[in-house]
């Protein structure tokens, strides 16, 4: 088919972008953005394109390139190769689009306020979306670890944009380290992958998902190095996780998300918003068939996202700054996915996934636009009253916030609203681990439906509070735009899977989610997926009421957080009443000290372990080697005192050795026999 | 008080200790050895005699002699040449430095190429640190 | 005629005398003495084998040794002669300047 020929070009595209940018960036009027905005433009079409196609019920999944072949029977492959199925060519759209919508907006914030360094940033955007779309595409775990690594590195390259400042190389090292430790465990669950089955690929015949539930069904063997095969896919699904704990910031590796905020607000909102840290929850929605062998595996991911989210959102209530509270904000909702993912949500957690990078880079472009009015001062109660000053900023805010806070009809509402449900039903279904997600889920609604709108009446109502939020810098259509079309977005896309509605009304037909993920290779679709969870549902008093409780409480609980936020926030002079909680707002506003924690770590762990390990390089290992030579050296030293230059010794010498080679010959020539 | 000379013995004849060894080696492979039987000349050969035939291309020799000619010369040009280099080797300018035996590592023959335009005085006189 | 293995001994006796010359002498013309020994007991083996196998070639090659030993000594001559140029004395064991 046409458009799986044309689908390399989707990541090589905004390659192409990174090259031109860097090479040629400072010659170009605007410093590379006009390349990589053509360059997501084009991926966009063409992921429209795939989409269109994958819509018509084809499915792609051709190895392109062998870049390590194996010799022999029974040797691993290693190549790289497209997957382009329902899941993926969804995700390419999404993160195309915001690409897209990052770079225009990236005009407006980067260009027009005068920043240097432009083909810098430039490039950092197409090598960051490059690698992204690789990353979506990837048809084995090996091809998804290293684009997983690149994002990780233009991740670092961006964060730390203005690196002649303090923070940002800072921030940029810390973001690069915390995912590096997970990524380590994710190094380990590949390898680990590969000795066990041999193969990494994600689908097709002889996927390494459908090896695992061959061999848990008795029907095929697989090394599983003397554990149990359930043991032993539930370690290297622990270890897969570990990699996704650090990339979508889930506890404990979520410290390096609010530091990461020292980068421009356009890069936070592509990468730390809705693309990058989406790969953790991607990766773990692309291998689902793997994780829902795995109760433990499961019920683990259920467990911290449940509690991430809680987390994330008490740390979001008492922060200061825009980026800030949209930062652990991102961390709570992502906490959200798993908790989906975890709880065999697999249609919810995607769900939330699509309608989050809409809400949440609409937030962050938001939040950069009002950074641009307010000449760069994130601090809230430096803002106020912009709501009449910055219109089309505050309604495309409102609606993010809204979807966020999980207000019906906005998308926000249907998918977390979805997530809880399946918890919910899951849970009732025989899993008490999974209720007590639930309860956290639902706890985390309150707080996030409080953070959300406390920030929007920070920011936008009341008085302003400082000269700046009186007069504030104008923005241009670059702004603008692309916070309209993502405020439609979030407004409108819940649509495509209003399940509620459908189960109430009895409506059949309207859940286009579930059926798009339906499609495409057998071994991926929902229903399979389904099929092979180990979960089973449960309803409180049939499904109907099921849905509506659960509808109704969280939005309740939604509704009565923005209450209580209206109610506090929502007057000409507020006051901060998050003083009020004393010793527990110190503990949120110091995010639980883990970041104090970590360094602890580092500093009293790893770094005498790290000693160590230098001790024992330096003395041992450099030491054999140093000896060895130290020994030539000796020798050498002591050896050339033969040479005394006196030519009767050399005489001598050579008498010595005829003498010795007569009596040698002599003794095996029989001479004295 | 006569004084006669004496032997020097000391530890610098222990190189010595070699050539004795490999005297007694040798003597072992050599007294150990068998050589087929004798073929000598004849009761009556006389060699120089038939060197001295063979030089005049008489016929009288009892002992093949014609190899011994091509000797003689070959060593008679030898010696000559010997001699000729020895004394070359010997020679003294008017005074009294050397000609062909140099002992300043060349610098005499580099500086009459250089047709002693170079400057002599950056040498240093002696032929080295001793 | 005599054993050969007795002008064998004596060349070989010959020959280790010369040697042990070589090694335990410091003056280079007694060193250039040693070495005619050691080339002349080459010479007594030739000899002693031209009269057992009844052959001349022994003696025609005793013969060049003869001459080419008479030649070396003379070029021997010119280097001792640098040497005492050098070193101010013809003790061998002077010249040690190429050593470790």
């Amino acid at each position: 088919m046409a458009a799986f020929d044309y689908a390399p070009a989707i990541v090589l595209l905004p390659f192409l972008s990174f090259l031109v940018s860097l090479g040629g960036g400072k010659y170009l009027p605007k410093g590379g953005a006009f390349g990589g905005i053509a360059a997501t433009a084009g991926s966009l079409l063409l992921s429209a394109w795939v989409f269109l196609t994958v819509a018509g019920g084809e499915v792609y999944n051709e190895t392109l390139y062998t870049w390590a072949a194996g010799v022999g029977e029974g040797t691993t492959t290693l190549t790289f190769g497209l997957l382009l199925d329902p899941l993926a060519a969804m995700m390419l759209l999404i993160v195309s689009l915001v690409a897209l919508l990052v770079h225009v907006f990236s005009l407006g914030y980067m260009n027009d306020e005068g920043e240097t360094g432009l083909p810098r940033y430039y490039a950092g955007l197409g090598l960051f979306t490059a690698s992204m779309l690789g990353f979506v595409v990837a048809d084995n775990l090996l091809m998804a670890f290293m684009f997983f690594e690149l994002v990780g590195l233009c991740s670092y390259l961006l964060i730390g944009f203005w690196f002649r400042q303090e923070g940002p190389p800072s921030a940029a090292k810390k973001a690069f380290l915390v995912t590096r430790f997970g990524d380590y465990f994710f190094l380990v669950g590949v390898v680990a992958v590969f000795a066990t089955f041999g193969t990494a690929k994600f689908a097709g015949e002889g996927a390494f998902p459908v090896l695992a539930e061959e061999a848990l069904n008795g029907a095929s063997e697989v090394t599983t190095f003397g554990f149990a095969p359930e043991t032993w896919f539930t370690i290297v699904g622990l270890l897969i996780l570990g990699g996704v704990i650090g990339k979508s910031a889930q506890f404990p590796l979520h410290t390096w998300l609010p530091d990461a905020m020292e980068g421009p607000t356009p890069v936070s909102a592509l990468i730390h918003a809705a693309t990058m840290v989406a790969a953790g929850v991607y990766l773990v929605a692309r291998m689902y068939g793997f994780y829902a062998l795995s109760p433990t595996a499961l019920g683990i991911i259920a467990l911290v996202g449940g509690f991430t989210a809680l987390a994330a959102a008490t740390m979001g209530v008492v922060k200061r700054e825009i980026k800030q509270v949209l930062a652990y904000s991102t961390i709570s909702q992502y906490g959200y996915m798993m908790l989906g993912l975890g709880a065999g949500g697999y249609v919810a957690a995607t769900f939330h996934l699509m309608t989050h990078a809409f809400f949440k880079a609409l937030l962050f472009l938001g939040a950069g636009s009002v950074i641009i009015a307010m000449h760069h001062d994130e601090d809230m109660w430096n803002m106020g009253g912009l709501k009449e000053r910055m219109p089309v900023t505050y309604y495309t805010f409102l609606a993010g916030s809204l979807a966020l806070a999980g207000i019906f009809p906005f998308a926000g509402f249907w998918s977390k609203d979805e997530v809880l449900y399946e918890t919910l039903i899951h849970g009732l279904g025989g899993s008490p681990l999974l209720l007590a997600g639930y309860a956290m889920g639902l706890v985390a609604v309150f707080f996030t439906g409080f953070y959300t709108f406390r920030m929007v009446f920070l920011t936008f109502h009341g008085e302003p509070r400082s000269e700046i939020a009186r007069d504030p810098h104008g923005v241009r259509w670059n702004v603008k735009a692309p916070l309209v079309v993502l405020g439609i977005l979030a407004a409108t896309v819940g649509v495509v899977n209003m399940v509620p509605v459908e189960k109430l009304l009895g409506i059949s037909g309207i859940d286009f989610l579930h059926q798009w993920l339906d499609g495409g290779l057998e071994a991926l679709t929902a229903h399979h997926y389904g099929d092979v969870l180990p979960y089973s549902s449960a309803y409180v008093g049939g499904e109907t009421t099921t849905v509506a409780i659960g509808a109704a409480v969280s939005l309740g609980l939604a509704v009565a957080g923005a209450g209580l936020a209206h109610v506090l926030y929502n007057v000409d002079d507020p006051t901060e009443h998050t003083a009020k909680l004393g010793a527990i707002k110190t503990l949120w506003y110091n995010n639980y000290y883990q970041d104090e924690y970590q360094v602890w770590l580092a500093n009293s762990v790893v770094l005498p372990l790290a000693r160590l390990a230098d001790t024992f390089d330096q003395g041992v290992v450099d030491g054999v080697v140093n000896g060895v030579s130290s020994v030539s050296l000796f020798a050498g030293s002591r050896i050339r005192r033969i040479q005394t230059g006196v030519v009767t010794n050399y005489a001598a010498l050579l008498t010595l050795g005829l003498v010795a080679l007569l009596v040698v010959f002599g003794v095996m020539g029989g001479w004295f026999a | 008080m006569t004084t006669k000379p004496s032997l020097r013995i000391g530890s610098h004849l222990l190189p010595g200790l070699a050539a004795v060894a490999l005297f007694v080696v040798m003597a072992a492979a050599v007294l150990r050895a068998s050589f087929g039987d004798p073929q000598m000349f004849g009761p009556d050969a006389e060699i120089t005699a038939s060197i001295g035939y063979a030089m005049f291309n008489l016929d009288m020799g009892t002992v093949p002699g014609e190899g011994m000619l091509v000797a003689f010369i070959i060593i008679a040009v030898a010696l000559d040449a010997a001699l000729d280099g020895a004394i070359l080797l010997a020679k003294r300018e008017e005074d009294g430095s050397a000609v062909a035996l140099l002992a300043d590592g060349g610098r005499q023959v580099r500086d009459r190429f250089r047709g002693d335009a170079a400057d002599t005085d950056r040498d240093a006189e002696d032929g080295g640190d001793r | 005629m005599v054993p050969v293995q007795w002008y064998l001994l004596l060349a070989t006796a010959v020959f280790c005398i010369g040697l042990f010359g070589i090694l335990t002498r410091r003056n280079a013309l007694l060193f250039l003495m040693s070495v005619e020994l050691m080339l002349n007991a080459a010479n007594i083996n030739l000899v002693a084998f031209s009269a057992y196998w009844g052959n001349v070639t022994g003696q025609t090659f005793s013969l060049f040794t003869m001459a080419l030993a008479a030649a070396e000594v003379a070029v021997g001559i010119g280097i001792i002669l640098v040497l005492y140029r050098n070193f101010n004395d013809v003790d061998v064991t002077l010249a040690k300047e190429m050593r470790w």
